[in-house]
């Protein structure tokens, strides 16, 4: 499993490697918590939520859409995600877990703003999955 | 994404390159990139694309624009315009943004450099602890349901009915501060919960709040129009809707997605999701994007005020003594009527990353700019200059009333880091007289001035073309960076 900022100009952009789409979904979620806070966070909150999609990019899409909702909307730094996803890839489950935000302990990271669709496409290749996430900062 | 060269691109003129049809299947018509040589050098093949996808929208009008302060962003490239048939054309937040009514306002004091130059630190330090600033900041204003429905209904008037400003910063405003179609009932619960602590804070990424000194005037009856003079302290506030804008976006592109679908409309990018401009869908987006538009207008205020107060508390200046010299948005959709061969057409114009800069003698602009044209403000890079424009009949009759909206940026946030740190830019401005406050260091190498383009080559490219006009030219004193 890798995360690698690639290069954008305006935005944040990284390439998400992982052996299996839930990991795939995993470290797209702790991509885009290191975006937004430093430090780390334990688990004294948990949120669960459920979303449908009717394909595997907008359910990436939405999973991390409503965890940058529940962050800014709840002020919560979340570093647990246990997810479970149907064989047809269109049905997500999620119980994460996370700290209250607190300055001095996580700050010093960039809102985001949205999960950008524009490229977004999960590719099979050689065995892993790859999707490459764009971060409006 | 695939890569298109930059050598099919056709010179049109010293400052304009085309962007033929067929540079990428599906275009109904060309796309103008307006650059001088320089600019050409910093341009990205991914930003080009986009001009040419927003080119196949359907119902586009006469041609895809992109500003100088073109660069790769995701739908519309940053410094894209595009207009839209309103019987035949589209609506997208791809050509809006997630941060809706992104803008910037200039406050204008009636104090000099000297007198606040041995309180410059005091002031900045003052103000970054005034306005709620960078990530997880919350407001200590407190919004309650009710109020935040007025808030999206009315905008900037709903803050200054709450006592954050004067009656007369409401005319001052783009739309005076409250686009008419806002519906907070198309607004979502998720985007309500976002919006309510958020109200007056500033954010983060390239939000800023500056002190300025107006250092050169370009056009003297025009900058006496606008209130300004060489040695005047003003003050550039740069941010947005907040969450509450963010989510809205969100939430539109998942059910416009399914519109586009819907009116079989083929897109070269998801992110350009759209419906036609009258449909049920795209009408639910434009009136929850101009909820937005108002919130952010209100945020906008609700920071002035605080930094009026800080003025009067460190300088004794009495608060009505500062006045606005006007606000402006660079991240909206709007209908407006423009000239079409000829015939007045209603059209749902787009600018993302663009600024409106309406002429003389336009709609919606108060009677005293009514000669001059609007004011245009165009924030530079942290340490660089600012411009004070007015809008022109050429932007009127070129750009659907639109001109740029910043410097650009030239490199990535990782590479910027990577180069420099943020303690380094931080002493080279401060030995350059400038003091820059931020949450963390990170954030202040992010948006180093070295990753823009030069804003003052930027807005010689508008100003020769003539799509808005130079009027004054700040410097920066001190900087909060969200």
């Amino acid at each position: 499993m890798t995360i690698i900022e690639l290069d954008h100009t305006a935005d944040i952009r990284f390439r998400i490697t992982a052996v299996n789409i839930h990991d795939l979904f995993k470290e797209s979620a702790k991509a885009l918590m290191c975006v937004m806070y430093s430090g780390q966070a334990g688990s004294q909150i948990s949120r669960k939520f459920s979303i449908k999609a009717e394909n595997l990019h907008e359910l990436l899409s939405m999973f991390l859409s409503e965890i940058l909702y529940l962050s800014d909307a709840e002020n919560i730094v979340f570093s647990g995600f246990d997810i479970s996803i149907d064989d047809t890839y269109t049905t997500l489950s999620a119980d994460l877990s996370g700290d209250p935000f607190i300055r001095k302990n996580h700050g010093g990271g960039s809102e985001v703003k949205g999960i950008s669709l524009y490229g977004l496409e999960i590719k099979d290749k050689d065995g892993m999955y790859i999707v490459d996430l764009l971060f409006d900062v | 994404m695939t890569e298109h060269s930059l050598e099919s691109l056709i010179k049109r003129s010293e400052l304009e390159w085309e962007v033929p049809i067929g540079y990428i299947p599906g275009m109904r018509v060309p796309g103008t990139i307006f650059l001088s040589e320089s600019l050409k050098k910093t341009l990205e093949p991914g930003a080009v694309e986009q001009v040419a996808n927003v080119a196949t929208l359907p119902g586009i009008v006469r041609r895809a624009y992109a500003m100088p302060d073109i660069h790769w962003g995701y739908g519309f490239p940053i410094g894209g315009v595009a207009a839209f048939d309103e019987e035949e054309g589209i609506i997208s937040p791809g050509g809006v943004g997630f941060d809706i009514n992104c803008g910037v306002r200039l406050l204008k004091t009636p104090l000099t450099e000297s007198d606040i130059s041995s309180k410059k630190r005091n002031l900045i330090e003052t103000l970054y602890k005034t306005v709620p600033t960078g990530v997880g900041s919350r407001s200590d204003i407190r919004i309650s349901r009710p109020e935040l429905e007025q808030m999206m209904l009315t905008g900037a008037k709903w803050a200054v009915k709450q006592g954050y400003g004067l009656s007369s910063d409401i005319i001052n405003c783009e739309a005076e501060g409250a686009m008419p179609d806002a519906d907070p009932g198309a607004v979502s619960d998720k985007a309500r919960s976002r919006g309510l602590p958020q109200g007056g804070t500033l954010g983060s990424g390239n939000h800023f709040l500056e002190v300025q000194v107006v250092k050169q005037i370009y056009d003297p009856v025009i900058a006496n129009t606008f209130g300004v003079k060489e040695g005047d302290i003003c003050v550039m506030i740069h941010c947005g809707s907040r969450g509450l804008g963010h989510q809205v976006c969100t939430d539109n592109i998942a059910s416009l997605s399914a519109a586009a679908k819907k009116y079989k409309i083929s897109l070269s990018d998801r992110q350009l999701a759209c419906a036609p401009v009258h449909s049920k869908e795209g009408e639910l987006y434009y009136s929850a994007m101009a909820a937005s538009a108002n919130y952010a207008w209100a945020n906008r205020q609700i920071i002035m005020h605080k930094t009026r107060e800080v003025f009067t508390k460190l300088f004794q200046t009495e608060y009505d003594d500062m006045h606005l010299v006007y606000d402006v948005a660079h991240n909206v959709a709007k209908r407006e009527i423009h000239d079409l061969n000829g015939h007045p057409a209603p059209l749902c114009v787009h600018r993302k990353g663009a600024t409106r800069a309406f002429g003389p003698h336009s709609t919606d602009l108060p009677s005293h700019y009514m000669e001059s044209g609007q004011p245009v403000i165009i924030p530079g890079s942290m340490g660089t200059s600012s411009f004070l424009l007015h809008g022109t009949k050429k932007a009127m009759d070129l750009t659907f009333g639109s001109t740029c909206h910043g410097a650009g940026r030239v490199s990535s946030r990782s590479k910027a880091k990577k180069t420099v740190s943020g303690k380094e830019v931080k002493e080279e401005l401060l030995r350059a007289g400038i003091i820059v406050k931020a949450p963390n260091d990170a954030s202040i190498a992010e948006e180093s001035p070295h990753v823009y383009k030069s804003s003052t080559e930027v807005v010689r490219v508008v100003h020769e073309l003539g799509i808005s006009r130079l009027v004054a030219r700040l410097e920066p004193l001190a900087v909060i960076k969200g």
